[in-house]
């Protein structure tokens, strides 16, 4: 047992500023990333990269241009598969199994693994058949189990209420953020286990994006988000965890709140405050 | 000391460098005041002793001052991490500076009366005090300035000095006392003004709290000696 007074005559470790993260630490891990490299032909993009994503906790990943982080969100559903000469090594674990294994399918992958992109991608179609488009994709449901779970994925998505009268409209005639938010009402149709967001306000104003991270805090509650963002207060506002990035390497990763006071690593703190490195 | 890289956008290291001014250009005012203070004390210059009262108002502006500059750089920078620390221990800190002023002041305030009945042997133990509050100060000062906390650390360890200190000033007013009645009323003043001295480190500790926490992030948790003995039941038995 640590003896208290050896503890208090230390300056600075009268309490423990790490408490917090040991809490996180105890929530079990959604996704294990291990000793993860990728390479688009010769270019070598992520180097070990190594890291936990908690289990229904918002992680965020940072990083200037070109670090990497893109390349690590879109490696979590491999949507690189389908560009030939990409290629990653290591492994990255989802409940149990390596994701990264060939025999790992890709179907099953992304009903497990959805992903929403920085601009918003409305299917020419209707706002309707824009959600239900992936579900009849992964499973035969009749015209009222459609209907419910349509509702259900744009109830969570928290846009029902603004297109419940007008779902066999044109989805192209939504705003920017109602069309986001249906592509994540698309993602989350499927009932998957992990939201991928790769910089999903970027494109909206602020009110829109004010929606979509009061949307993520909701959805935390069912899914395990990782988000990448270039917006530095929306990490900081949104995330449990954040994943700092530079030229390709995991430089520093922890409780967001520890990484927006007092993060270990001066390049984090370079990057996160605006300074040259 | 650690000498973080300058921001990619310059008005930003130019408003928090201005930020950094305004405390020691305040931190001096406030060392300067307890100066004056203790000098109208021995000399026994009552108009002397007024314009440092008055000259309190100045370090009232510059708190004042700093606040908006803090407001400001909240509200249009959002700084973060080692910028947000810097930000918060200012105002902290501009506070603490405010206090001391109100002290020296009230060390000139109550010269005044003192200066008109018959010195007291006993008045020069407080110019002793004094000296080491301002000492403290500077130094503190001067650690900030640096952001060097293992500076900062000493002034904190170094404030048990200085409440051994009033506990003598204290103990010797109590005899004077007891000596001669008449010595009361003077005496009384003078430990008020000891008791003030004393404040002022303790506010000098405050400010080394917030180096600390500007360099590491973490409180400055250490055991620390209290020597201010004045409180104990049993003193003077």
């Amino acid at each position: 047992m640590t003896n208290m007074n050896e503890v208090a005559s230390q300056p600075g470790f009268g309490t423990s500023p790490h408490a917090a993260t040991a809490d996180l630490g105890q929530v079990p891990a959604k996704m294990t990333v291990r000793d993860l490299n990728f390479y688009y032909g010769e270019f070598h993009a992520l180097k070990h990269i190594a890291l936990d994503v908690p289990e229904k906790k918002v992680t965020a990943i940072i990083g200037p241009s070109g670090c990497g982080k893109s390349t690590l969100l879109r490696i979590f559903n491999r949507i690189y598969a389908i560009y030939p000469g990409l290629r990653a090594e290591g492994e990255i674990v989802l409940d149990g199994e390596n994701i990264l294994d060939p025999k790992y399918s890709l179907n099953r992958l992304r009903s497990k693994v959805g992903m929403v992109f920085q601009k918003p991608v409305p299917f020419p179609m209707t706002i309707f058949e824009n959600v239900a488009y992936g579900i009849r994709h992964h499973e035969k449901l009749n015209r009222s189990q459609m209907e419910d779970r349509v509702e259900q994925a744009l109830r969570g998505a928290a846009l029902w209420d603004e297109v419940k009268d007008k779902l066999k409209q044109s989805a192209l005639g939504l705003s920017g953020g109602q069309q986001q938010r249906l592509c994540i009402a698309r993602g989350i149709a499927l009932k998957p286990e992990v939201l991928l967001l790769d910089e999903p306000t970027s494109a909206l104003d602020p009110i829109a994006t004010s929606r979509i991270e009061q949307l993520v805090e909701e959805l935390k509650k069912d899914f395990t988000i990782v988000i990448v963002t270039h917006n530095m207060q929306q990490a900081a506002r949104c995330s449990d965890m954040t994943a700092f990035m530079y030229m390709g390497e995991l430089i520093e990763f922890d409780k967001t709140e520890k990484i927006f006071t007092k993060p270990d690593k001066k390049q984090t703190e370079d990057y996160i405050t605006g300074r040259f490195g | 000391m650690n000498t973080p890289h300058q921001h990619i956008i310059k008005s930003y290291d130019d408003e928090l460098k201005r930020l950094t001014g305004e405390i020691v250009r305040m931190g001096e005012l406030a060392v300067a005041q307890l100066e004056a203070a203790i000098d109208v004390v021995q000399r026994r210059d009552e108009r002397a002793a007024q314009r440092v009262v008055d000259n309190d108002d100045a370090l009232d502006a510059l708190e004042h001052d700093i606040s908006q500059d803090v407001v400001r750089l909240l509200a249009l920078r959002a700084p973060i991490a080692g910028d947000l620390r810097n930000v918060f221990a200012a105002l902290r800190i501009a506070a603490d500076i405010e206090r001391i002023g109100d002290y020296a002041a009230n060390v000139a305030k109550r010269s005044i009366p003192l200066s008109r009945v018959a010195p007291i042997a006993a008045a020069g133990g407080l110019a002793n005090l004094a000296e080491l509050a301002a000492e403290q100060l500077r130094h503190v000062l001067k650690a900030y300035h640096d952001q060097d906390a293992e500076a900062a650390y000493e002034v904190w360890k170094s404030d048990a000095e200085l409440d051994e200190a009033y506990t003598v000033v204290f103990r010797a007013l109590l005899t004077y006392m007891m000596e001669d009645p008449r010595n009361i009323t003077p005496c009384t003043h003078l430990l008020f003004m000891a008791k003030n001295i004393e404040r002022i480190g303790d506010h000098a500790t405050n400010i080394a709290e917030n180096v600390w926490f500007v360099v590491h992030g973490e409180p400055l948790v250490a055991p620390r000696m209290k020597r201010d003995e004045t409180a104990n039941p049993d003193f003077n038995k």
